[in-house]
């Protein structure tokens, strides 16, 4: 609808010159001034619709000057201009006067008004005379700036040239209201994600004991190495108790990353809990794991799930550990003897768990006596690559550990961390470590004759 | 490290013996689709046998892997054969490691696959 009567004002106050203002106009501006920033955020400078606009309003009035502008709490930003009009405090202030007005703002000679006729732009060069604004106004009242249009000679604004110029105006708010809508989206889908993110990191660190349990005569420590803040990766790890003094352990790796991973290793991890209970063999572990996998893709469209584990039960027998350990498809566990050489302790031939058709998962018994550790790693740890370019692979972290001698769970950590640092870009996926320590016997010379004492 | 290489695919129909797929670049989840998809319009049956070049692999990831194993799965259910030749060193390693090698059959070029299957 058309205003029919366009308050015609003169220049009613000094432009560029702050007024005093009472406290019920401050609430008011406050209010506009929250809505400008609002917009403020988003990228005008990119404006060619905003710069159509400017050239539009000045061809429909047939004057050399037309400008975008929007009005902040000190300042007057334009946003797009044809001509383009001289930067000036009087035309700022006219900017800045209409907004406040709110209405159809039009000067038809600035130099019949005595505050402006001194102005440089009005009594020199281009000589501005006449001025009309159509307010920018969002949907709830507020004015953000104005569509300006300035002449070079004394004139009236015919009806249907001010209609055009609202017009005008409302179409900067409508692109400034869908740039504002687009800006939105972005923001909400960034912020879904990051959302989405951070709860598949907490998820990921839920699936990791949050402190190993103690074992009788063991030292056991695990570490988990992430490669990157941003992305999940599907490393896991577990120590737990067994019936009668038997231990259960195990560390794997499953396929993909991010928020699928997380909710993948859930289901690994308490699989592998609950297999162990209803029978304790690696073996049948793995395979258990194997068909709760099987089913989980059955019928669906989704890639397989899949993942790489090594299972072992800790069995006390007397100075140390029998070992029991089933893999299926993941990189051999290496024991580092009391004597510091390194072994692997490795079924040969354990394929991957849940993608394969009856798929082989290979067992091995093994010792652990006092003073010797127990690595189990994911390939994040041997995929790494070396400053030559190689892959480190097992025979890379056996002569690394082989180097560093005997270890404890706890030293065995260290090397490893340090390894990781070291190999530095080298290392582009996550790495798990589980140690196990069965600690060295400690000779205590005297202790016959104390007892006797 | 970042995986920039590119996948391509490319089928080479033979006249007589085993078609060839020519696999190059980097296998991951971006680009494992674009091979799943071209596997998928392969037809194997008796006698209808697949030989897939890697010698141009640079890069593997579960999602590639999986994506091999479903086409080797198909391979054997059709009674066809499905052979993997010029594989990397390292990746395959990573296979061996994964338990592939005796699921798999891997040759050092595509010839020599080729061979085994006329032989």
């Amino acid at each position: 609808m058309r205003r029919k009567e366009p308050e015609v004002s003169t220049v009613d106050e000094a432009p560029g010159r702050p007024m005093p203002l009472a406290s019920a106009v401050e609430a008011v501006e406050a209010g506009r001034l929250a809505a400008v920033r609002r917009y403020a955020a988003l990228d005008t400078t990119s404006g060619a619709a905003f710069d159509r606009v400017a050239t539009l309003a000045a061809r429909i009035f047939h004057a050399p000057f037309a400008s975008v502008t929007i009005a902040g709490d000190d300042t007057v930003r334009v946003v797009a201009a044809h001509g383009p009009p001289p930067r000036s405090a009087l035309l700022d202030g006219l900017c800045a006067a209409a907004v406040r007005h709110g209405g159809p703002h039009v000067v038809d000679d600035l130099l019949r008004d005595p505050r402006a006729a001194g102005d440089p732009v009005v009594r020199g060069e281009p000589g501005i005379r006449f001025y009309a604004a159509a307010v920018i106004t969002t949907a709830d009242g507020e004015a953000l700036g104005s569509v300006n249009v300035m002449d070079v000679r004394p004139r009236e604004a015919g009806d249907e040239e001010l209609a055009c110029l609202r017009d005008l105006a409302a179409l900067v708010m409508d692109e400034l209201e869908i740039r504002l809508a687009a800006h939105r989206t972005v923001e909400v889908e960034r912020e879904l994600r990051a959302g989405a993110e951070r709860l598949a990191r907490t998820l990921q660190r839920t699936l990791l004991p949050p402190a190993l349990p103690r074992v009788p005569g063991l030292r056991a420590a695990a570490a988990y190495h992430p490669v990157s803040a941003d992305e999940v990766g599907g490393d896991f790890y577990d120590l737990f108790p067994l019936d009668g003094d038997r231990w259960g352990f195990f560390l794997g790796d499953v396929c993909g990353k991010g928020a699928g991973a997380a909710a993948l290793t859930s289901l690994v991890r308490y699989t592998l809990r609950a297999a162990a209970v209803y029978d304790a063999d690696p073996h049948a572990v793995l395979a258990n794991l194997d068909a709760v996998l099987q089913q989980e893709h059955a019928g669906g469209d989704a890639p397989a799930p899949y993942c790489t584990a090594v299972f072992g039960v800790l069995q006390p027998d007397g100075d140390g550990f029998g070992v029991t350990l089933a893999t299926g498809g993941h990189p051999p566990a290496l024991a580092v003897r009391a004597d510091g050489t390194v072994e692997p302790i490795h079924p040969a031939g354990g394929q991957l768990i849940g993608i394969l058709r009856d798929p082989h998962f290979a067992q091995v018994s093994a010792r652990l006596n006092a003073g010797d550790a127990l690595l189990l790693y994911t390939d994040g740890l041997t995929e790494a690559r070396t400053p030559t370019g190689s892959m480190l692979d097992e025979d890379g972290l056996t002569a690394h550990l082989a180097a560093a001698g005997p270890t404890s769970a706890d030293a065995l950590l260290t090397t490893v961390h340090d390894l990781i640092t070291a190999l530095g870009r080298g290392v582009s996926d996550d790495t798990a470590v589980l140690a196990l320590s069965v600690p060295p016997i400690t000779r205590t010379p005297s202790s016959g004759s104390l007892g006797a004492a | 490290m970042p995986h920039e290489n590119n996948l391509t695919v490319a089928l080479q129909p033979h006249v007589s013996g085993p078609r060839l797929l020519v696999v190059a670049g980097d296998l991951d989840h971006h680009t494992t689709p674009h091979l799943r998809r071209a596997l998928e319009e392969i037809e194997f049956g008796p006698g209808a046998d697949l030989v897939i070049d890697l010698s141009g692999l640079t890069f593997c990831d579960s999602t590639g892997i999986a994506t091999l194993v479903a086409a080797h799965q198909r391979a054997n259910d059709a009674r066809g054969a499905l052979l993997l030749a010029g594989l990397d060193q390292d990746i395959a390693r990573v296979f061996q490691i994964m338990g592939l090698d005796r699921l798999l059959a891997f040759y050092d070029s595509p010839e020599e696959a080729v061979r085994a299957l006329s032989g």
